[in-house]
């Protein structure tokens, strides 16, 4: 028996969506999608649990994951109720609910808010780069340790503890019972998934976008881990310089058609862009841009300016990394996967 | 009796002639005596041969035809005018039907086919010897309509009959005009006040001198017939004198000390017992419920001058050219603890949700409670599988959705759910349920078989559904108000009028027409129409079409003065006519009387309400009864002309040949069906019920198949089982 709840509806429009309550469940979205399958349909059935407030539906549903946003529901919608946009939402109502300090919700919410925790940051790199005189040298050295640091702890103390809250969410309180040997098991779906977005392949039309993302994580990934385990920054090794600059270029080149479409709003999944969507994909080309200017500008030897090039590449790192990664739209790519992963163990 | 006779057999293409020899029936009959042209034709209705035809029977000097062709609903009015264009009676004309009656159905057996179609036109050849011409019988009618309910249907099918030129009497069972639509405070689509569009059409109405208007009136007695009904009302007293002012009546109202139910809030509230409906009701005079203030002396005493509570009812009659009944519908009242209903207090209908609405203006209180939340269950007395109401309300669904918009507008922070069976907002309709989803009202799906369920947990209303578009999962859902969606029913006193004027009903209590797309308005009473929702639920632009329908067909019937009918009748040899009164007792249409025939009591038939349906002939002792066109030498020689014997040869071989032996019909292979059937024959004869269970089969099927493999030879019976319930199959 489940108590229906129309608050809920407010609720979650909080999150972007706001016309589902259009929908009179023809079921043409789900029999548009080419990733709903008959063990999985969707995404009618995300918009029947909203309307009718069925939070618990909703925080067990991995369905949401499963939705790469083609966009192709929303247009075969005879009542214009945008269940792409509705999934969309619910991955960022998802996100919240697993954050156990409460403030994705907080900031997907409020944009003034996220302002603040963005003005707040810059205040504090300011305030740390006067402490130490405005020195380059020290800089890096402090960035570079930070992002080791932050990538550590962050990981920690923020994204292990939501995992869970997610596996308890969708897997222990619905009380599935999944075997210890099947978690090893499935372990593979988990990094295929981060790794590669197989999955979105199966949306039709949808070839080259896959293609981009994927390049992109690739990029980024490598770029992590040619600045934080290569010091891309500090290091001589000739090898080492070329992979930075090429990983940073795929970073920005890549975001540059993202967040032109972001602007442009010419695909489904760009129409109804929240500010987080923006400031991730803004962010993004922020890092991979100036992390190859700071390193150019070493090259180069034009220390001088590099010192406020290098405040801004740290502002965007430290913004990246305290907000955007622990509570905003880059946590997606872990949900994304993890999702997968429980979808694997709770197959019958 | 008729000497010179044409028949046309047609072939229809090949329809016919592909199975009936034509060719040779239209040899055999040339032969008939008094059969002066008989011809195949390749399509009898084709222009060119009814051209032909008219040449035939004006050069032959034909005097009746008979045409062998395809059904008379089709085809009878084509060849009567073509008798008619010749110069012949259309009387004398007969159709025979060797298409769906000798083609069709025996397509694999041509030989007695065409033995069965000969046998078909001998006996339409003998029946159009005898055929009488017959004339039109012409009707004196009198220019002036009687309407029956002066709901919104009638109310402008009377504007409508007067600006025609008829005098119109309009009479109205209640006190006050309106019907159903003064109850409701905004109509879907337009959103106009029900009680202004009561207005608007009285106000229209008193422009016409020519619609005289009865309150408190019912129909009596009714007699008469097409063209001069002639009836008798009852009018109810007010109990106000006439010479009283206006201000004394306002006054009396006032002061009145009783109070009643009141009808008109479906018993919401209590009136006094001197009402209006509602202020602005009309006609503008009060209703004194004298009954109710019978004992209240002082007050009766205080208003002597005003009110006369020994006013009688008074007894009118009225001549009418016609009749337009638009007597409405009651709302569905659900039974005692039907979803609660009258056991769980915040329990009502649809109709007493939109009495409360306009009585509740600022906020919407029920019992002294604010309502925030609504559940609608739909369906309610309607669409019931097993229960009478068969039919669909048809305009409930919208009129729930559009109620839903309206207490959003009007209230603000309301929420509702809507239990439905299936969202019916046909037309432009639909456009609200859309607006109705996007303003957040929230849709159920349940099932008959698995009603929603309320509820009492303490101090909140609980309704719990199985939601079919969440899974069939169970929702509770907490409302302050539960509002069952009721549907129309036929006026409890329709039953009445149908018997006053002889109107059918069908089995769900509205009236009948006689056929709902050709004559939509028209009742099997002629001069009585139907209009508006009497017929059968309607939304009020659909009821007004109809009642509209209806005053058209008046003005065209009335406007001549004169109208002419069909002569198929009874009529009675009054020489023999004994006066028994057997056929007046049968005669369901009140047409037989008892005349005077010189010094003779005899039946007499009323040319104008007799529909020729033939149940009295066949009851006369003295069988002095003749339908027209059906008389006892026509139907009899068409017996004699079917049983005679013939001799037709199988085509092309010159002898008559036998058809196959059955069971020569060679299968090469059986359907599977069949052999599935066959292996389920276990014993050595089977009954069908036990070939179903050996086969899993569906019982229709099997008998239907095991038909089929007898006239194969497949199968045979084999007599009955011992309760002789069910025939036993054999393998042959
Ligand atoms: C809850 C509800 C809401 C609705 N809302 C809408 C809406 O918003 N818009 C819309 O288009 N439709 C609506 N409808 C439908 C609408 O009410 C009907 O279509 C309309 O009232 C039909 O009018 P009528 O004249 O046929 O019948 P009625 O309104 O029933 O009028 C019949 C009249 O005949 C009188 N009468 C009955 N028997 C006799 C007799 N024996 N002798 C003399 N007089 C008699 C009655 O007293 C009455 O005055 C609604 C219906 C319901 C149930
Ligand atoms: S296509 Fe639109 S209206 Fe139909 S079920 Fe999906 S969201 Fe609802
Ligand atoms: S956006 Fe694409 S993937 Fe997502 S639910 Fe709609 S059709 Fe399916
Ligand atoms: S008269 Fe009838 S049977 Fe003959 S051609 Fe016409 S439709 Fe066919
Ligand atoms: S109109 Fe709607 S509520 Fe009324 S009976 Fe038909 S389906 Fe049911
Ligand atoms: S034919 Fe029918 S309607 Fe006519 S008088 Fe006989 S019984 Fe009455």
């Amino acid at each position: 028996m489940s108590r229906v709840n129309p608050k809920f509806a407010t609720e979650l429009s909080k999150y972007g969506s706001s016309d589902f309550n259009a929908c009179f469940n023809c079921g043409n979205c789900t029999a548009t999608c080419s990733l709903s399958t008959a063990d999985s349909s969707f995404p009618r059935e995300m918009i029947r649990y909203t309307t009718l407030g069925l939070e618990d539906d909703i925080k067990a549903s991995l369905k949401p994951w499963e939705c790469y946003y083609c966009g192709e529901c929303s247009s075969e919608c005879p009542r214009q109720a945008e269940p792409g946009e509705l999934m969309m939402s619910l991955r960022r109502y998802l996100t919240a609910q697993y954050d156990w300090t409460g403030l994705s919700g907080l900031l997907y919410k409020s944009l003034p808010l996220s302002i603040t925790a963005f003005i707040l940051t810059f205040v504090g790199v300011i305030v740390f780069a006067f402490s130490v005189g405005f020195e380059l040298e020290k800089m890096i050295h402090f960035g570079h340790l930070f992002e080791g640091i932050a990538i550590g702890t962050i990981g920690l103390v923020i994204l292990m503890p939501n995992i869970a809250r997610m596996w308890y969410f969708t897997i222990l309180k619905p009380k599935t019972k999944v075997p210890f040997m099947k978690y090893l098991k499935s372990m593979g779906e988990l990094f295929i998934h981060m790794f590669t977005q197989k999955r979105a392949l199966g949306c039709d039309d949808n070839q080259f976008r896959w293609f981009e993302h994927f390049i992109l994580v690739i990029g980024y990934l490598s770029l992590l881990f040619t600045t934080v385990a290569l010091n891309w920054f500090g290091t001589s090794s000739l090898f080492v310089i070329v992979l930075g600059y090429v990983m940073s270029a795929i970073v920005f080149v890549v975001t540059i058609d993202f967040v032109s479409s972001r602007i442009k709003k010419d695909k489904a999944v760009s129409k109804h862009s929240q500010p987080s969507d923006i400031f991730f994909v803004v962010w993004l080309f922020f890092m991979g841009f100036t992390a190859f200017l700071v390193r150019l500008f070493i090259d180069l030897d034009l220390l001088e300016m590099n010192k406020w090039l290098y405040i801004f590449h740290l502002t965007v790192l430290v913004q990246w990394a305290l907000i955007i990664v622990p509570f905003g739209k880059w946590t997606h790519f872990l949900y994304r996967s993890f999702a997968m992963y429980f979808a694997k163990l709770k197959e019958k | 009796m008729k000497q010179r006779i044409g028949v046309y057999i047609c072939h229809c293409g090949g329809n016919i002639s592909d199975y009936v020899d034509v060719e040779e029936l239209g040899k055999m009959f040339h032969q008939e005596e008094n059969v002066v042209v008989s011809k195949d034709v390749m399509f009898a209705c084709a222009d060119s041969n009814q051209k032909d035809m008219v040449a035939d029977i004006q050069a032959n000097k034909l005097d009746a035809i008979v045409v062998c062709s395809c059904s008379p609903k089709l085809h009878l009015h084509t060849f009567k005018n073509v008798a008619a264009r010749a110069g012949l009676n259309p009387s004398n004309y007969v159709q025979v039907n060797i298409r769906e009656q000798c083609s069709w159905p025996h397509s694999d057996r041509p030989r007695e086919a065409t033995v069965k179609a000969a046998g078909l036109i001998r006996a339409g050849i003998n029946r159009v010897s005898y055929s009488e011409s017959l004339e039109n019988i012409e009707l004196t009618v009198k220019k002036s309509a009687l309407v029956i309910g002066a709901g919104v249907s009638g109310m402008k099918a009377a504007i409508d009959l007067a600006r025609s030129g008829n005098e119109v009497f309009l009479i109205e069972k209640d006190f006050f005009v309106g019907g159903r639509i003064a109850q409701k405070q905004t109509l879907f689509p337009t959103n106009q006040n029900g009680k202004e569009v009561v207005t608007f059409l009285y106000n229209e109405m008193k422009k016409f001198p020519n619609i005289t208007i009865f309150t408190g009136a019912t129909v009596e007695k009714v007699s008469g017939s097409l063209g001069n009904f002639s009836v008798d009302i009852k009018v109810k007293p007010r109990y106000i004198k006439p010479s009283a002012d206006k201000r004394s009546v306002e006054r009396a109202m006032g002061e009145c000390p009783v109070t009643i139910h009141d009808d008109f809030n479906l018993g919401l509230v209590e009136r006094k017992a001197i009402y209006k409906n509602y202020p602005e009701a009309l006609p503008d005079v009060p209703v004194v419920d004298a009954e109710a203030l019978k004992d209240a002396h002082d007050f009766t005493s205080k208003f002597a001058s005003t009110l006369n509570l020994n006013e009688e009812a008074q007894t009118l009659s009225l001549i009418a050219g016609s009749v337009l009944v638009t007597t409405g519908y009651d709302h569905y009242q659900p039974k005692e603890g039907e979803y609660g209903y009258k056991t769980i207090s915040n329990v009502v209908t649809l109709p007493e949700l939109n009495r409360l609405m306009e009585m509740n203006p600022e906020k919407l209180v029920y019992k002294g409670k604010q309502i925030k939340s609504l559940a609608f269950i739909y369906c309610v007395g309607s669409r019931q599988t097993k229960g009478d109401n068969k039919y669909c309300s048809r305009q409930c669904c919208t009129s729930t959705i559009h109620t839903s918009l309206q207490l959003k507008e009007k209230y603000k922070d309301i929420q509702t759910y809507h239990l439905y069976r299936d969202i019916r907002t046909y037309g432009k309709q639909e456009l609200m349920y859309a607006e109705s989803s996007k303003q957040g009202d929230l849709y159920f799906k349940y099932e008959e078989k698995e009603m929603p369920v309320v509820s009492v947990d303490g101090k909140s209303t609980i309704v719990k559904v199985k939601d079919y578009l969440t899974a069939k999962k169970e929702m509770e859902i907490e409302a302050d108000l539960v509002v069952l969606v009721t549907g129309m029913v036929a006026r409890e006193d329709a039953t009445t009028i149908s018997e006053l004027f002889k109107i059918p009903i069908g089995r769900d209590k509205f009236f009948n027409e006689i056929h709902p797309k050709l004559k939509p308005v028209e009742t099997v009473i002629k001069g009585v129409y139907i209009g508006g929702t009497c017929q059968g639920p309607k939304n009020v632009s659909e009821s007004v079409q109809s009642s509209l329908a209806g005053a058209s067909k008046i003005t065209a019937l009335l406007k001549s003065g004169t109208v002419s009918v069909d002569p198929i009748i009874a009529s009675v040899d009054a020489n023999k006519c004994t006066w028994c009164g057997k056929c007046s007792d049968v005669c369901d249409f009140t047409a037989i009387k008892e005349v005077l025939f010189g010094e003779k009591h005899v039946a007499g038939v009323n040319k104008a309400v007799c529909t020729g349906c033939g149940i009295c002939a066949p009851v006369c002792p003295e069988n002095v009864i003749e339908i027209a066109q059906y008389t006892d030498n026509e139907i009899e020689s068409m017996i004699d002309g079917f049983m005679m014997d013939f001799d037709i040869k199988e085509k092309g071989t010159g002898e008559v040949v036998e058809v196959e032996e059955e069971g020569k019909v060679g299968m090469k292979e059986y359907p599977l069906v069949w052999r599935e059937i066959l292996a389920g024959m276990t014993a050595e004869k089977n009954t069908i019920p036990e070939i179903v269970a050996n086969t899993k089969l569906a019982g229709e099927l099997v008998t239907f198949h095991l038909m089929t493999m007898n006239r194969y030879g497949v199968v045979v019976p084999a007599g009955m089982d011992a309760k002789e319930t069910y025939y036993y199959y054999k393998r042959k």
